[in-house]
Order: structure tokens, then sequence, then C-alpha cells
């Protein structure tokens, strides 16, 4: 037999849980742990979670973005940078989550999924770098 | 070169640097082992796209799977790191291709590894590339001139065709493909040799060996050594035919050397499992048919409408204790045009080129052969299959009849003129002279121990007295009827003169 997939589980959980309502949900859930530990991937539950936050913002145009910059940003920019991502994702939702890093000199870098946009000044430090190097 | 002239360059370099905030894939390494990474992530790649890790090492995505992609790391592994990101590039692994490139010594990755600085080349070519189709192509009507008196004479290769060169452990494989690039001088033809798994000390030997003949003048080494990873190995062929294509756009004609396919196969076999493919026939995977197939399908000879040129390969195969049945052997056998088998057992009679006549073949490289050539080999071709024939049969008594006995006194002289050293190829004439005064009798009265010294004397005395039939052989690829009667008199003459 094929080995169940943490995709698979995730989707599976996801399906079911679909327009359910709350009594209905609890015995969803409940199933869904009794076969996790049945199949013993309970140690595997933070992946599955992790999946099915996945799955279920696929499926609801929720897009997670990670954003990091060296200072904080302005409101206005924010904005800007929600709306771009709207835009190019043709998202409904957007869910932000901002990070202070020093590292990065300057500039932003959105990373969204396995995407990322790179704008930092040291990532374009280090293109700089290596195309001297190769010219 | 004062200060300022640098800063001005620098800032002048800089200006023209372009650079453009671009969205791109990404992916973290899960595991690294073997020259092997488990990838999360890029969910877009495409099968066999190049990835990059940080410190600028490439990778090949070979497995894609549900959640991770299988990549194997070209280079330098131990310093990529669990957690590392890897960029998806969007191209497929290219090499850099450059006339600059002959007479160079080249790693996997088509880099220079013989200290002579660095290539410059704007061009690449990718390394999976499709083979050209039928229309593209021609029948082979060109021969290849090895110099080797066997092979041209009885198993001729054509150029465009692909001839396996199979046979134990120290057989004199490589032998043959080396002195059939030394006969490549002023033929008009580039030589790629790749060589796969090779110890450094035997390809440093067969350089010095091609550059002391001249041979780098036109010729390229590809070198995937021993001591570099199993997906090294693994490109280096592609590697190398992508370099064959390179010239054969040109209209050039290539000859392309892949020493050996059976460590090709044992590295790819290697990469296969660790990737977690299942095994098959002998633990090789299941395509590792298609592996050989598809790498050597790119030899071909191409018609003039789409640009002429043409890359002929000559594979060779490592077999164990003369096993040809093995998986490996079996495969590239059906997939070549033919094959030059090599024994031990004749390698230790002394029958060197150690090649056995009657069980290799060449399935498209007789309509290669100039014409001269084959009005002389026709007839040894029977001279030695009834020889062999007879060979094992007298051995039981001495009561022999006239006929028989003469047989075998042709045979063992059809045998000595075949034997040849090594680096020392035979002009295409001087063949067709020793044939003929083979297979016309006139060897039949030379002692078998004088054969060689006679052989030597006779096309030195025929290249100045035979100047006619030499012309006709070498302008028209056939003697006429004036030109064959100054041979044999020159032949005649020859006889006399060494009786004497």
């Amino acid at each position: 037999m094929a080995t169940i997939s943490i995709n698979n589980i995730a989707r599976a959980i996801y399906e079911s849980s679909k327009n359910k309502d709350e009594v209905e949900l609890d015995t969803v859930m409940k199933n869904a742990v009794d076969i996790i530990s049945k199949k013993h991937l309970l140690s595997k539950s933070k992946e599955i979670i992790n999946q099915l936050q996945i799955i279920s913002d696929k499926n609801e145009g929720v897009i997670r973005a990670k954003i990091s910059s060296k200072v904080k940003l302005e409101q206005k920019i924010v904005n800007e940078i929600e709306d771009f991502i709207k835009k190019r994702y043709q998202a409904k939702n957007t869910v932000l989550d901002f990070e202070i890093d020093d590292k990065l000199l300057g500039g932003i870098k959105i990373e969204i999924g396995d995407e990322i946009i790179d704008t930092t000044l040291k990532n374009r430090i280090k293109k700089l770098q290596n195309y001297l190097i190769t010219k | 070169m004062t200060k300022n002239y640098i800063v001005e360059n620098l800032k002048k370099q800089i200006e023209s640097f372009k650079d453009e905030a671009k969205a791109e894939k990404v992916g973290h390494v899960i595991e690294v082992f073997d020259g092997i990474a488990k990838i999360s992530g890029l969910s877009d790649i495409k099968a066999s796209e190049m990835v990059s890790f940080p410190n600028g090492e490439k990778g090949v995505a070979l497995n894609l799977e549900e959640d991770s992609v299988g990549v194997i790391i070209l280079g330098d592994f131990t310093k990529i790191r669990e957690g590392d990101e890897v960029k998806a590039t969007g191209q497929i692994l290219s090499v850099p291709v450059s006339d600059l490139q002959i007479g160079r010594v080249l790693n996997a990755l088509g880099n220079p590894i013989d200290g002579k600085g660095a290539i410059k080349t704007d061009k690449s070519n990718p390394i999976e590339k499709v083979a050209p189709g039928v229309i593209t192509r021609l029948s082979v009507n060109q021969a290849v001139q090895t110099g080797i008196k066997a092979i041209d004479a009885l198993i001729p290769i054509g150029r465009g065709q692909r001839e396996l060169i199979i046979g134990d452990r120290q057989t004199g494989k490589t032998a043959i493909a080396i002195d059939a690039i030394l006969n490549q001088k002023g033929q008009d033809m580039i030589c790629v040799y790749v060589s796969i798994g090779q110890k450094d000390s035997k390809l440093r030997k067969l350089q010095t060996r091609l550059e002391e003949g001249g041979a780098m003048d036109y010729t390229i080494i590809v070198s995937a050594g021993s001591s570099e990873s199993a997906a090294l190995s693994y490109i280096a062929p592609y590697t190398g035919v992508s370099i064959a294509e390179f010239f054969m756009d040109q209209g050039k004609d290539v000859l392309i050397i892949y020493d050996d396919l059976s460590k090709h196969a044992v590295a790819y076999r290697e990469i296969s499992l660790l990737l977690r493919r299942p095994p098959g026939r002998e633990a090789f995977p299941g395509d590792v048919f298609y592996l050989h197939s598809r790498l050597l399908e790119r030899a071909c000879r191409r018609n003039k409408e789409y640009g002429g040129g043409s890359i002929t390969a000559l594979p060779i195969i490592e077999t164990q204790s003369g096993d040809v049945s093995a998986y490996i052997p079996t495969n590239v056998i059906s997939i070549t045009d033919g094959q030059i088998f090599l024994e031990t057992d004749l390698f230790y009679k002394g029958i060197r080129p150690a090649v056995n006549v009657g069980l290799s073949v060449s399935r498209v490289g007789s309509s290669a052969q100039i014409k001269a050539m084959k009005k002389v080999s026709g007839t040894l071709k029977l001279d030695l299959a009834q020889f062999r024939e007879l060979e094992a049969f007298s051995q039981f008594g001495s009561d022999l009849d006239e006929g028989t006995k003469n047989q075998l006194e042709r045979g063992k002289r059809a045998v000595e003129v075949l034997k040849q050293p090594q680096y020392a190829p035979v002009k295409t004439e001087d063949q067709v002279v020793t044939l003929y005064a083979l297979t016309k009798g006139f060897m039949d009265d030379i002692a078998i121990d004088q054969i060689k010294s006679f052989e030597e004397g006779l096309t030195e005395y025929a290249r100045r007295n035979a100047k006619t039939f030499y012309k006709e052989v070498i302008e028209t690829k056939i003697w006429t009827d004036a030109g064959e009667q100054e041979l044999v008199k020159a032949i005649a003459e020859f006889k006399q003169s060494i009786q004497k």
C-alpha cells in the first residue's frame, strides 16, 4: 500500500470540514485526530497543520507574505505593498508578516510561498559583485 | 596604469550594471548527502532544470516529487548546508562552447582544467538536446580513416556512424581510440575525447601522447575523473556531445569518443539509487537504455540543406571476463551501428590490435569504404573466415590436401598483415597496396616472420615505383588496369630485389 503523505491527510481534513456546522466539525476533528494517531503520524502534526493552512489559504484566496526591511515601514508603503500583492496574485485577502532585519542594509524583501522578490541593498550589492567578477 | 585609471574603469563597469527586481522561485535544502540534495519549495521547477546554491554551486533537478525536489549537485557538496536558499534558474544546464576550446582539457562543466587560463566565450549549448530528426539526416557515405588495417579494411567506420569498441580490461580499447584520433591529422576532423571516471594519471599520459603526435591541434578532452562526483561523470558525455554539436553546426566533421560508457552507467546507477529510484536489472534504473540511446542518437550525419557536418561516435564499453550478454553491453550493442570486439586471448597471442574479426561488424560502414579498399578487402574477409574454420580443424592432423594447406598459409599471412603496433597508423593507399599483395597471393612465398618487414619495404618501394597506382587510389579511389599492371610489376621487382 502506498504511504499516505502529509499532503493527502491535510487535504482530506480540509475537504471533510468544508461547509460544516459546529457540531459536525467536532466529529470531523475527532475522526481526523483518530486517523492521525492510528497511522502513527502524531509526530508530524505540525507539518499537517502547516499544510492545512496552505490548502485553506489557497482555496480561500488568502496570500501570506513575509516582508523584511531594515526599518519599520510606513503605513503608506504597507498599503502599496498590499495592493501590489493583491493584484499580482489575484488574492482576496492578504496576511502580512513584518520583520526587521539590520543585515539587509536597505530596501525590502517580500517572500510569498516559495517566491521571493528581493530589492534589498544587500542583494543588489551581491549581484553587482557577481557581475564584476564574471565581466 | 594609475590608480585613477582603475577607478575610472571600475566606475564605467558599475555604470553598465543593470539590476531589475524580479520575482525568483526559491526553495530550501531539507537534506544533503553524497552529492544529492533534497529541496522543499521550488513549486514550478521543470525536469532537468538548473538550480543554484548560495555558494555558487550548480545543481540539476532530477526528481520532482510531491513536496520536494531531488537535485544532483555539480561540484563540492560539502559546503551546502541544511536550510540553504536554493534558486531556480529557469534554464537547462548548458556548457560554454567556443573554437578556443580546441587543444584544451575541460571538466564536465566545460571549464578548462589544464592551467592554460580561462576561455572567453559568450556562447553556450544546453547539454540535453533532442537528436536531429529524420529529415535533416543523410546516410553514411564517407569514411573515417582510423589508420588501423583491421578496422579500415574489415570493419569500416563512416562519418556519422556509431561504432562500439567493446572488450575486457587491458585489451587495447583506448589504444584504438587514440590511434583513430592520431590518424585524423590533416583529415579535417575535430576530435572530442570524453574521459569518464578514468584515473587522472591515465588521462595525463593520454594527453601527452596526443600532444607528441600533434593531435591536440584538433582535439578537445572533456574529463570527469574518478575523484569527482558521480553527477559530473553522469553529465560529462552530454557536455562532450554539446561541444561536438557546436562544431557540427559549423559544418565540420567531428569524432567523439566516450571512454567509457560502462562507468557512465555506473555513475548514473549511483545517482539513481541515491535518489531512491527503484533499481532494476543489475540494480540499474529503468531508464538506463534511454540514458545511452539519447546520447548516441545525437551522433549523425546531416545533409547539406541543414548545414552538413557530422558527429561520429566511438563509445567504449568494458566487459567483465568477456561477458557481452550483461545488461549495459547488450544495450549499447543494440543502439550502435556495429561493434569492434577485442579479446584477451588474441591480445596475449600477440595479435594486436586484438580485434576478433568474426564477431566484429559494421552495419553501415561498408557504404563509406572507398572502392579500392572494398575490392581488396572483400576476398580478405572470406580468406579469414575460411582460415578460422580450418585452423581449428587442422589441429587434429597434418594430412591435408594442397588446397587446404594453401588456405591455411594464406590465412596465417592475413593475420600477420593485420597486426599493427600502437601509434603507427597506416595510410589508406599503403593499406590498399599491402592488402592487394596479400589477397592476390604475392605474399604466399614469403616466410611468416618476414611478413612485417616485407610489408614495410613493399609500401616504401611501391610509393616510389607505382606512382600512377597511388595517384589513382588517392584521387579517384579506384585503380585502372594500367595502374594495376604498374603495381604488379613493382611488387615483382621488389620481391626480386629482396631475394638477391
